[in-house]
């Protein structure tokens, strides 16, 4: 495929009249839809709906129980979905390009809108205060942010030709800094260590040295020794980093800290490998997991769908990071290049933090998994990375 | 609307890399995760499973109503009866320590302790009783009053986690009657929890202590009802998914005829109460510190009535006995009244062992029915000499008359004869052991009450067993003890010949002394074997099980448990013996039954006075009647309670007395028998 087709080819076999000029036009905002990934659009949405159900699932009982409609958190959460689609298909379709002289002012005004967050303005759940009400809306900065932050990288590093140098890579950290101080604060460890991933994946792949990226782990490494010395991590963060390696001693504190991963394991567990049935998880329907809809929403997959199902999951993630890595390789500028990573590079902290705490090998944090998870900004957001995907790959080599 | 072709840079080769370093941390990190939802849902899943029902399913059992004991016409001796109980949720009041969980379940616990006058210790302790589920409340007060759980209900607020059931409780219509028979219940303790047996059992469980609650647990604990509940995290009920009616456990009906139980105990401890009077040759009164006495069916081996002295109150260990009352039954110095002395006691039987060397001496040969032996007043053999209780010589007489005389020296000269017939032999056949066993001495007879002894009956190995075991402490003994006294010579003899099994032993024996040893039951069911024309059965106190609605269950077969090898010549000499003991003038019970209609009601008997030096003679008596169709096969024994004619006979007299509904000619009471040493 030459780099050329996509744009010139239809320009050239429409007459040019008055009539049809508007056409052509039209035609030609929408000529990228014709190349579409149908890998990325397909396991993405493949995963959105999974995730519809799971949600529906995990509430169902609970739900029922309370004389609630059983669909009140399925209804927000398609409401999302309609959303995230119809901002997908704008992310598509709309050349990064041309976006990229967005980019500062959508950095500011999320970056504004984190700092909201902290103010009285924003709202707080269980002692940690992430949402803001917008126009009625809850919504989670956080999530926009990691958006803001691999644009905004992105466009910093798309003027270098060849590596990267010491004062772009500083502007990087700062970049990174000032909204994982801020979400850190909030407090939410999970997200702050996504920006701090997604930092280096950009790092690494827009060619700073290796030796750089070495003493920047080293550092990074000193400031979270730092950070456990001074207190900075807070006790129940600690605590969880730590004691998630003991939840399958038989003397397991069952009402502490290991609850809910036990609960967790034992959820996926049962579900065997073919699963106890849709809708007939008994871990699910009588609420053994806390947070199941959101954090935990893996443990309703495993335990209704079992390991066919669950495999199932991984697998179309697994698709999905194969292609953004390939779309990456396939990208004609650096900053394409570096969205298509960045995406992928989100992808696999969350998909694996989140799977790995449900299955008991990674501590609890708050991290939501991409398009399954109950959460209308987390699953907006990754319908928007989706979109950047499929736009970076209809404008590839 | 056109653009500038874009000539894209080509991609360095080492970003390249760094892409394809992005992808295998992804195939990594990815196979990482899909090898633990291998592990956990393949490998492990049916574990994960198991924990999931674990989660969401309790289990909630209710006891079974426990099985009545009823006479044998149906007369009620325990059942159960509905009491008003107080009980505490343990979740809301305790901690795992065992304290008040926080400041208000202390005011609680104080509140309660002032309700029920039981000090705030002894409620925590009751409350925090790990013994009982955690999924049941625990009983802390039975048998409270109506306005005790009034004050609680109208001030609930006050007594949060305290409420008020009704429970059912063992209730003993005859009070303490029969109380070594029936038992009681306890709770089950944790090391039994922990063994296969008790695998249905739980913590709180009660389990029958002692007597027929013990020894027909199984059969009148029924089946517990369970329900399963399905719940959530927060432990609320979701369902039920399944549900067990409780199965009521069954009856039993005994053998036991209650007016009889109650006649031998009255007789027994009136008996025991008033030979305390009784003042022995020396000046001193008798001990009679316990005493037993049985009435068996002769046909049935059936136990009609067991009564143990000194007895104590089965109602006290409802609802938990008091510390007082358990330190009261358990000291020596009230005579340890759990002990059920019929099957429980040991004692060297005297001279009711004397039927027992009569048929010995009949199956060796050395007498038939007829033959005449001796009977002086002491017998010598290997320079030692053995008294008679008589010292006169009374001349040779046949087997009958020496039991109704009860002469020593006649089974003296017999006994040792066969000891020396024996010393001939490689491999001696031990008569008089082996006929102990067939009247069934020596080992339990497996009446079906716990706890009872086998008694000894001695013999060669058995010496020699014994000697092994102590003879170091003879020789140690005998080194220190003085040269040439008499504690010397014995000390010295015992250890250095003491395993030998020598002709005073054989002697000693012959009359129920030296180590013998039998339980009273034992006695009775000898004399039982007699009676019943040499077969001897079973003991059993049980007689059928019924379900609740009066349904036979199972009926408890008389069993023989072994055949005298008499003829019927020979078993009818030591009937008449016996017959002539009570009957004939010069017999050794004559005085004890004068004025009792024998003509009507022919007793049958022996007496025995056992030596147990230093201590005073152990009283005993045996006997059936009537004596031509035995129905009846009493036995009693006194500890320390002198002579066999004198305490025991008239005992069983009274017994036998209310058996044949004979009027006492002196009046009810108790009337010493004369006082002849045998």
């Amino acid at each position: 495929m030459s780099s050329g087709r996509s744009l010139g080819v239809n320009a050239g076999r429409i007459p040019a009249s008055p009539g049809r000029a508007r056409l052509s036009r039209v035609l030609e905002l929408l000529a990228p839809l014709r190349d579409i990934d149908p890998i990325v659009l397909g396991a993405s949405l493949a995963l959105t709906g999974i995730g519809m159900v799971a949600v529906y699932s995990a509430k169902l009982a609970t739900l029922t129980a309370q004389g609630l409609p059983t669909t009140y958190f399925l209804n927000r959460q398609l409401l999302a979905g309609g959303i995230g689609l119809v901002l997908m298909l704008a992310a598509t379709v709309y050349d990064y390009r041309r976006l990229r002289s967005f980019i500062p002012l959508g950095y500011v005004t999320t970056l504004l809108l984190l700092v909201l967050v902290l103010t009285p303005l924003g709202t707080s759940v269980r002692g940690s205060q992430r949402w803001i009400a917008l126009f009625g809306v809850q919504i989670q900065p956080s999530e926009l942010m990691k958006i803001a932050l691999l644009l905004g990288l992105a466009m910093l590093f798309n003027e270098t030709e060849g590596t990267p140098g010491f004062g772009r890579t500083s502007i990087a950290l700062v970049l990174a800094i000032i909204p994982l101080g801020l979400v850190f604060a909030q407090p939410d460890l999970g997200t702050s260590m996504v920006y701090l991933w997604l930092t280096g994946v950009v790092l690494l792949v827009s060619g700073v040295r290796v030796r750089f990226l070495l003493m920047l782990a080293m550092a990074g490494g000193a400031a979270f020794f730092l950070a456990l010395r001074t207190e900075v991590i807070r006790d129940y963060q600690l605590q969880r980093l730590t004691v998630f390696l003991g939840a399958d001693a038989p003397d397991a504190d069952f009402a502490g800290a290991l609850f809910q991963t036990r609960q967790s394991m034992i959820a996926i567990g049962s579900g065997g490998t073919y699963g106890r049935g849709l809708f007939e998880g008994t871990q699910t329907a009588l609420a053994y997991v806390p947070d199941n809809h959101t954090d935990f929403i893996f443990t309703v997959v495993g335990e209704e769908l079992g390991f066919v199902g669950a495999a199932t999951v991984l697998g179309l993630f697994a698709l999905l990071l194969w292609r953004a890595i390939s779309i990456a390789a396939q990208a004609v500028d650096r900053d394409a290049m570096i969205i298509a990573a960045g995406v992928g590079g989100i992808l696999l902290l969350q998909v694996f933090v989140n799977v790995g705490m449900t299955l008991g090998i990674m501590p609890v944090t708050g991290l939501p998994l991409p398009y399954l998870s109950y959460g209308g900004t987390s699953l907006i957001s990754w319908l928007v990375m989706t979109g950047l995907l499929l736009n970076v790959h209809q404008r590839r080599r | 609307m056109t653009y500038s072709v874009h000539v894209p840079p080509p991609l360095e080769r080492s970003i390249v890399l760094r892409l394809a370093f992005l992808a295998a941390l992804s195939v990594l990190l990815l196979g990482a995760l899909l090898a633990r939802l291998w592990f956990l849902q393949v490998l492990a899943g049916d574990r994960f499973a198991e924990l999931a029902d674990s989660n969401r399913l309790r289990t909630v059992v209710s006891q079974a109503p426990r099985g009545h004991i009823l006479a044998s016409d149906g007369r009620e001796i325990v059942i159960n009866r509905p009491a008003l109980a107080l009980t505490a949720e343990r979740q809301l009041l305790v901690d795992a320590a065992g304290q008040p969980r926080d400041a208000s379940a202390a005011r609680t616990v104080r509140r309660l302790s002032d309700l029920l006058g039981i000090d705030e210790q002894t409620l925590l302790r009751r409350i925090g009783d790990v013994r009982y589920s955690p999924f049941r409340p625990v009983p802390v007060a039975v048998d409270v009053s109506a306005e005790t759980v009034l004050t609680v209900r109208q001030n609930q607020e006050l007594f949060v986690g305290i409420s008020a059931e009704t429970i059912p409780v063992r209730d003993y219509p005859e009070g303490d009657l029969a109380a070594h028979l029936v038992g009681y219940l306890g709770q089950i303790s944790r090391d039994e929890l922990a063994e296969v047996a008790f695998a249905d059992y739980r913590g709180g469980d009660l389990i029958g202590r002692g007597g027929l609650e013990q020894s027909y647990e199984s059969e009148l604990r029924g089946r517990g009802g369970q329900e399963v509940f399905v719940v959530n995290r927060r432990g609320s009920v979701i369902d039920v998914q399944s549900r067990r009616q409780p199965q009521p456990g069954l009856d039993l009906i005994t053998w036991l005829d209650l007016d009889v139980q109650r006649a031998a105990e009255v007789a027994l401890a009136e008996g025991i109460v008033a030979s305390r009077s009784i003042r022995r040759p020396d000046g001193r009164t008798l001990p009679s510190t316990a005493g037993s006495a049985i009435v068996m069916d002769a046909r049935t081996g059936g136990i009609v009535a067991m009564a143990s002295y000194p007895t104590y109150d089965p109602t006290e260990f409802v609802g938990g006995v008091s510390a007082d009352y358990w330190a009261f039954v358990n000291d020596p110095a009230q005579g340890q009244p759990l002990n059920n002395r019929p099957i429980t006691g040991q004692y060297p039987p005297g001279s009711v062992y004397k039927t027992v060397t009569g048929a010995a001496m009949l199956e060796a040969g050395l007498v038939t029915p007829t033959t005449r032996v001796r009977c002086p007043g002491s017998y010598t053999a290997g320079g030692v000499t053995f008294r008679n209780w008589n010292s006169a010589d009374e001349g040779p007489m046949d087997l009958a008359t020496a039991l109704k005389r009860s002469c020593d020296t006649y089974f003296y000269d017999l006994a040792f004869r066969q000891w020396q017939v024996e010393q001939r032999s490689e491999t001696p056949d031990e008569i008089v052991q082996r006929i102990s066993r067939e009247f069934g001495l020596g080992a339990p007879l497996g009446i079906d009450l716990p706890g009872e002894r086998a008694g000894v009956v001695p013999g060669r190995e058995w010496r020699l067993e014994f000697w092994l075991r102590y003879r170091e402490g003879y020789c140690e003994r005998a080194a220190r003890a003085e040269p040439g006294t008499f504690g010397y010579e014995l000390l010295t003899d015992l250890c250095r010949f003491g395993g030998v099994w020598r002709g005073g032993d054989a002697i000693n024996m012959s009359i129920g002394q030296g180590d013998v040893l039998t339980t009273p039951l034992q006695v009775l069911a000898s004399y039982q074997a007699i009676a019943n024309d040499g077969v001897l059965l079973r003991p059993s106190v049980g007689r059928e099980l019924r379900s609740a609605d009066g349904a036979l269950v199972r009926t408890i077969e008389p069993e023989v448990l072994s055949v005298l090898s008499l003829s019927p010549d020979e078993l009818r000499a030591m009937q008449r013996g016996l017959e002539r003991a009570v009957m004939e003038p010069g017999g050794t019970a004559v005085g004890a039954f004068s004025g009792f209609p024998l003509r009507d009601i022919p007793v049958a008997g022996k007496t025995g006075t056992a030596e147990r030096k230093p201590r005073v003679p152990y009283a005993w008596f045996a006997a059936y009647a009537p004596a031509d169709d035995p129905r009846y096969v009493v036995v009693v024994s006194v500890e320390e309670g002198g002579g066999g004619s004198q305490t025991a006979a008239p005992i069983a007299r009274r017994i036998l007395e209310h058996l044949f509904d004979v009027a006492a000619p002196g009046g009810p009471g108790f009337t010493p028998g004369p006082e002849i040493l045998d």
